[in-house]
């Protein structure tokens, strides 16, 4: 799950930076930049439940 | 009789006068004398007497005879005239970014005093000194390499007399473009960088990257090793920062989306929003999201605890400290205030104070009604957020459009924290993650979107002519920059901050012992309390230190 994650933060950037490529249209290339910053986010969400699944406060006890 | 005799008289002799002096008007006005050295020469001087007399009314002290001459005995020319009217416009300038960059040094308190005031005092010792020595740490990343990344192949800054060393730029053409990546001049500052222009910009640039590296020490706090710190420290320093920094300042491939890509003025960052704030943010939020949040701020369920910082008072007067220092940030990032523009600073300073204010004013308002008390540390938050949302655009927006995005920043830093904490949960004792990278981000983007086309720095801005101008002064592309700026920050920035990070947890851990942080990182880490006087307990855990009896 976090190189899935990496890649979905590394693929948004690559959506994005592709799109200025691939067309000349602003329209175009505005959603493609759109979409490649969501999917970057998604990225840092889903790391972050990533390292939510083993937090030190799901143990219990003195560490939480 | 006489009288009438003389009336013709009268009346022929006003008849010449008009016609000579219609006629002298239609002649052409005569040359200009050219002035030649004989005539500097003759400029008065004030006599070595009359200087010794003293000069209470200053009318004396300043004068021809100050001008540099290149040969004594030939005196004064035209060309030392010259010489000294260039040299004096490259002085105002470096004099302009050295104070400013003294100024942007002075953060450094105001980042230490508001880390340390919102954290617990058994960690005071160990906060103040992440950012004590987040400055020797940094700078020294910054001058073996650093700084060649970000500025090696900038050459061309006029306004600090051209800097022509800093001239290779390591580039990709890829899709029949360049891609420009790192600069490849100025490792330690040697060779023919070895240069008064070079090392005005390093002074200036390296305080800009300590302020990034400083954010993450915030975020961190509480619960970071120092080692771990310390080489985090350095390969920001040393390489993601000045990555994104040569993208959108060294002339790499973002600040090149205009020219490139028809894309407004290509990535407009004025004073760093991006490069200084959303770095230092993002980085935070890799390493808080490894290091993970501090023993006791989560229950079982996960639901947050509230652990207050111990002294409000630093954390106020920590953000007036920056406040002060954030009017070297952004004014000074004109590189100068004489020529091409630079007069622009007084704009520049305004929009800052005001962004700031209405940033407090946002946090404010929104505690006040979410809450029902106007808290204190939030509105030094509020502060701060819109002090970085105003960093990219200071340059480019009027006050009004700065007064809007202040304010939207302040409440934005207040969603920003209850995400955070509540929904990401990732701990951030001092807000730093909302702070500069939700508002970096969102500071970023307001250029797009609040530029009012009426900024001139010498005629163009990256490249492209004319004045950068936003979405609603009608220049859509460059919120289409501006977005690609973001999602470099996040898609590439942020991983390489969190690929660092995670490698530095394997070789070295980035985390203290469980035992260490219970009793406060002051004596575990750095061998002696911030408060030894004191006896600290800590809510909620039962356990106190007391020391000195």
């Amino acid at each position: 799950m976090r190189l899935f994650a990496l890649a979905l933060l590394v693929g948004g950037w690559l959506v994005a930076v592709g799109g200025l490529v691939a067309s000349d249209e602003l329209a175009t290339r505005l959603i493609t930049c759109l979409a490649g910053f969501a999917a970057s986010l998604a990225g840092v969400g889903v790391l972050t439940a990533v390292h939510n699944e083993h937090a030190i406060w799901k143990r219990g006890g003195a560490l939480s | 009789m006489r009288g009438v005799r003389l009336l013709p008289l009268c009346a022929a002799a006003l008849l010449a006068l008009v016609v000579t002096a219609a006629a002298r008007a239609d002649e052409p006005a005569p040359p200009p004398v050219p002035l030649t050295s004989a005539d500097l020469k003759a400029i008065p001087v004030p006599s070595t007497d009359d200087l010794a007399k003293g000069d209470p009314a200053g009318t004396l002290t300043g004068n021809a005879g100050d001008i540099v001459v290149a040969d004594t005995k030939a005196g004064l020319t035209f060309g030392d005239v010259v010489s000294q009217v260039g040299q004096n416009r490259i002085a105002i300038n470096f004099v302009w970014t050295l104070v400013t960059g003294y100024l942007v040094m002075f953060m450094q308190a105001g980042f230490a005093l508001v880390e340390t005031g919102l954290c617990r005092a058994k960690n005071a010792n160990h906060t103040m000194m992440m950012n004590f020595m987040v400055y020797g740490f940094g700078m020294f990343a910054y001058w073996v390499m650093g700084f060649a990344l970000q500025q090696g192949g900038s050459a061309g800054i006029a306004n600090l007399g051209g800097m022509q060393s800093l001239n290779n730029e390591f580039k990709l053409t890829l899709f029949g473009k360049d891609w420009g990546l790192f600069g490849t001049k100025g490792f330690f500052l040697s060779g023919s960088t070895y240069d008064v222009g070079v090392m005005v910009l390093f002074l200036f640039q390296m305080v800009f990257m300590d302020t990034a590296a400083t954010i993450v020490t915030g975020a961190a706090a509480e619960r970071w090793k120092f080692a771990a710190f310390a080489v985090s420290s350095m390969c920001l320093a040393a390489i993601w920062y000045p990555l994104y920094g040569n993208w959108a300042w060294g002339g790499g491939w973002l600040s090149q989306l205009g020219a490139n890509f028809k894309l407004g003025h290509g990535y407009c960052d004025f004073a760093g929003s991006g490069v200084v704030h959303a770095v230092g943010g993002l980085s935070a939020l890799a390493t808080s999201l490894l290091i993970g949040p501090r023993i006791g701020k989560y229950t079982k369920d996960g639901r947050p605890n509230a652990m207050p910082g111990h002294d409000i008072v630093l954390v106020l007067c920590g953000c007036f400290i920056l406040a002060f220092g954030w009017f070297g940030f952004n004014p000074g990032s004109t590189l100068g205030a004489s020529g091409a523009g630079n007069l622009r600073i007084g704009s520049i300073a305004v929009n800052t104070m005001l962004a700031g204010a209405t940033g407090s004013f946002g946090a404010i308002l929104y505690m006040w009604m979410r809450y029902g008390k106007p808290d204190a540390s939030m509105s030094g938050n509020g502060l701060l957020a819109g002090l970085v949302a105003i960093t990219a655009p200071s340059g480019f927006v009027n006050p009004v459009g700065s007064v809007i995005l202040g304010f939207v920043a302040g409440v934005l830093v207040c969603l920003s924290v209850e995400f955070v904490e509540r929904v990401l949960k990732v701990d951030d004792p001092v807000g730093a993650i909302s702070v500069h990278g939700t508002c970096g981000l969102w500071g970023v983007l307001s250029v797009g979107l609040f530029a009012d086309g009426t900024s001139n720095y010498g005629g163009s801005w990256n490249g492209v002519d004319g004045s950068v101008t936003g979405l609603f002064y009608g220049d859509p592309g460059q919120f289409v920059a501006q977005l690609v700026g973001c999602c470099t920050l996040v898609g590439v920035i942020f991983t390489l901050a969190y690929v660092f990070n995670w490698a530095i947890d394997v070789l070295i851990g980035q985390r203290v012992s469980a035992d260490a942080e219970l009793e406060g990182l002051d004596l575990p880490e750095m061998g002696a309390l911030g408060y030894p006087e004191f006896q600290l307990v800590t809510p909620g855990l039962g356990r106190s230190v007391e020391i000195g009896g």
